[in-house]
């Protein structure tokens, strides 16, 4: 079953072509990667299809609805971890998935029960009742991302999500998200990071310049062909890399 | 390593012409270049208008004076705060940008020289662009003998920049006295209470400060002006320590509890973002009862020039009315509509959260200064009455038009040359006449108090249409 379908969008910053025609199709129980160079419009893809902002042309729909008729249905239906947020600063975590449960329509019990099981899985149970403007860079990124899937919803939108977190931290969020994929739900996961896409992907689109330019799955890639050569090939950089070498 | 390093002297030359450059394009980011240029012609021009005005009434320009300087002096305090609370602070009012006064971080620079000059290139920047016009906008007046002499401008604006520099230093000095501690805060509160004591008891404190200066220009006056700056900056050097960090904050759940009582997610964490901000709910007081004291300083004056007592409750209502535009302010200052678009919320549902929680917060604490305003200065109890109507539907008006023209970020208000003016004239439409009713009609009688009570319904009643209007063309924006 398809979860997200995106067919030619486009989106223009004045002059800039952030989205030129992207069009791709996800399926439910995919961990999809958008992996492309700072700038590709990964961001952007993801802000239009969570109905965030509108895209100048084009169409999509996730999980059946479409984001720009319906904005909060897609946001009832998903997760998101968008990659610049912070939790509120004058919340503290427990506060804030609290909140997060209010708007999402859930029960208290449930929110109380998951905010413990997302404490200790990302190791911040002692920063629960501290103000969100106290928190670390990292103990901040794991309150969003226990936010993001606080309703453990079918389809999940993260930005980067392994920023500023420490190696012990990322372990247990990558086996977290693998785990999440192969219960059936479907997670996005905007990186610049060639490793991080090729571990962690079962399938990851190469987006340049508004465009989805490849699809690879690194798992049927060749013995000597690496995620990083596909990605320098399709990016433009080719003959830059081939000279570093 | 061929290359040498650049000297301390080169490195804060470079820093510094990179501070003036920053803070010209965050103006310019923030509010369009050609429209902050313009600022300060508006300056000049408001400037000129309110002294002719005052000296037409026959009012003291000296008292016009007085007003710059203490102008300039909240000014400073207000310029000293957003590079000494920090980053955050930064943060929460401008958004997420980083400024060159923290790059100590990264780069091989002294936080402590930094802050230095961060100090001179905002003296230079304000003293330049906002100063200068405010003294120039007194020529007009001197010119046509209004009693402050053409040859003082110079002074004027000397005393205003050194106003500015004295209110920076104690925001310096007050920042590392309360991060020392309670010794610190317990000094802190000594030397504030030390002040107003000495004020309330008559003692000449202006004459040691720059405004003493202005008023007897002379070798004790600059000398006494030199000491308190001096020590201000000195009591900033010795206990203000750029680096220190507070200790995290852990409170109990409170979110629960306010949604409770409030019933919208949004209003709930919006009112506890102004409780546990810098102030808390005191913030919102300290605004109201400015706007208090000035109104109060409004009716003395209205009095003194007409020899008529104005009608308190009208008067106190419509001015305690704009209290309106300081607390959406304070409810607005911590987030953005994009914060919320991560989750289920669109943006009418965050303005309508905004108005639940000014709804709650901006007339009662109106009406409590109301309140303490009647009793203190007395009026009759249909004034009295018809002025509580007044205020909620000044409020409101206030309320619904800042929302109209600036959404949730009332702030651009403070540099943007056409927004400033479209606010103040749709302000001024429907209170320069119920002000006039107040100071020129006093006792305003039974028809005009019935014509109040409905004007300030209607007013209202126009606030909250101009606030739903607004929210389908803030939509569209925050989805661009």
């Amino acid at each position: 079953m398809t979860a997200i379908r995106t067919d030619d969008l486009r989106k223009s910053y004045g002059d800039v072509d952030a989205l030129a025609g992207l069009s791709l199709s996800i399926e439910s129980g995919e961990l999809y990667g958008l992996l492309g160079p700072n700038g590709a419009g990964k961001t952007t893809a993801m802000s239009v299809l969570t109905g965030q902002i509108l895209a100048d042309a084009g169409e999509a729909a996730v999980l059946g609805v479409d984001p720009e008729s319906d904005p909060i249905g897609v946001r009832e239906r998903v997760g998101i971890l968008p990659e610049k947020e912070s939790p509120p600063s004058f919340l503290t975590p427990r506060e804030y998935f609290q909140f997060v449960g209010s708007v999402r329509g859930m029960d208290d019990d449930a929110v109380d029960e998951r905010t413990e099981t997302w404490a200790e899985r990302l190791s911040f149970a002692e920063k629960l009742d501290t103000l969100s403007t106290d928190l670390s860079r990292g103990q901040q990124q794991k309150t969003m991302i226990a936010g993001a899937f606080l309703h453990e919803p079918a389809v999940v939108f993260i930005d980067e999500p392994l920023a500023n977190l420490d190696p012990i931290v990322q372990e247990r969020v990558k086996r977290f998200l693998t785990t999440y994929r192969e219960a059936g739900n479907t997670v996005v996961v905007s990186t610049h990071n060639v490793e991080v896409a090729a571990e962690l992907c079962s399938r990851v689109g190469i987006v340049n310049a508004g465009e989805l330019v490849a699809e690879v799955e690194p798992a049927e890639l060749d013995p000597d062909e690496t995620l990083l050569d596909v990605f320098v090939e399709n990016v433009d950089a080719g003959e830059e890399w081939k000279g570093d070498e | 390593m061929s290359e040498e390093s650049p000297s301390r002297w080169d490195r804060d030359k470079t820093v510094f012409r990179e501070m003036l450059r920053e803070e010209w394009r965050l103006h310019s980011e923030l509010l369009g270049g050609g429209r902050f240029g313009a600022f300060p012609l508006l300056v000049v021009a408001l400037v000129a208008g309110a002294v002719w005005l005052l000296d037409s009434t026959g009012t003291d320009p000296g008292a016009v004076v007085a007003g710059m300087h203490a102008l300039a002096f909240v000014f400073g305090l207000h310029t000293g705060s957003i590079g000494f609370v920090g980053r955050d602070a930064v943060a929460n009012v401008l958004g997420d940008v980083t400024l060159i006064v923290f790059s100590a971080r990264t780069l091989p620079l002294s936080q402590a020289r930094l802050l230095g000059i961060f100090v001179v290139k905002d003296v230079c920047y304000y003293a330049v662009l906002f100063l200068l016009p405010m003294a120039v906008g007194v020529a007009p007046a001197a010119l046509a003998g209004a009693g402050i002499g053409l040859a003082a401008i110079p002074l004027l604006w000397a005393t205003l920049v050194t106003t500015f520099v004295l209110g920076i230093g104690l925001t310096i000095a007050g920042v590392g006295l309360s991060a020392k501690g309670l010794p610190g805060r317990g000094l802190l509160l000594a030397l504030l209470g030390v002040a107003v004591a000495a004020w309330y008891t008559g003692v000449p404190v202006v004459d040691y400060t720059p405004y003493g200066l202005y008023l007897d220009p002379g070798v004790a006056s600059a000398g006494a002006a030199a000491a308190l700056i001096l020590a201000a900056y000195a009591v900033g050097a010795a206990t203000f320590d750029p680096q220190a960090k507070p200790a995290d904050r852990s409170v109990g759940p409170a979110f629960r509890r306010w949604l409770g009582r409030v019933s919208d997610p949004v209003a709930a964490k919006t009112l506890l973002d102004v409780s546990r901000s810098s102030g808390g709910f005191g913030k919102v007081l300290f605004s109201a009862a400015v706007l208090l004291g000035v109104t109060a300083g409004l009716v003395d004056l209205a009095a003194d020039i007409t020899g008529v007592a104005p009608s308190v409750g009208i008067s106190f209502g419509a001015v305690l009315g704009l209290t309106g535009f300081t607390t959406y302010n304070w409810l607005t200052t911590n987030d953005d509509v994009a914060s919320y678009l991560a989750h289920p919320i669109d943006t009418a549902a965050v303005f309508r959260g905004k108005l639940r929680a000014f709804l709650l917060l901006g007339p009662a604490v109106g009406l409590a200064f109301y309140a303490v305003g009647v009793l203190w200065r007395g009026t009759p109890p249909g004034e009295a009455a018809v002025g509580a109507v007044v205020l909620v539907g000044v409020a409101c008006y206030v309320f619904g038009l800042t929302i109209c023209l600036a959404g949730m970020s009332p702030n651009e208000f403070l540099f943007d040359t056409g927004l400033y003016a479209a606010f103040g004239a749709a302000i001024a439409v429907p209170l320069v006449p119920i002000l006039v009713v107040a100071f020129a009609l006093a006792p305003v009688s039974a028809t005009l108090l019935a014509a109040l009570g409905v004007g300030g319904v209607v007013l209202g009643a126009l606030g909250m249409g101009l606030y739903r209007r607004s929210l389908g063309k803030w939509a569209a924006h925050h989805r661009e």
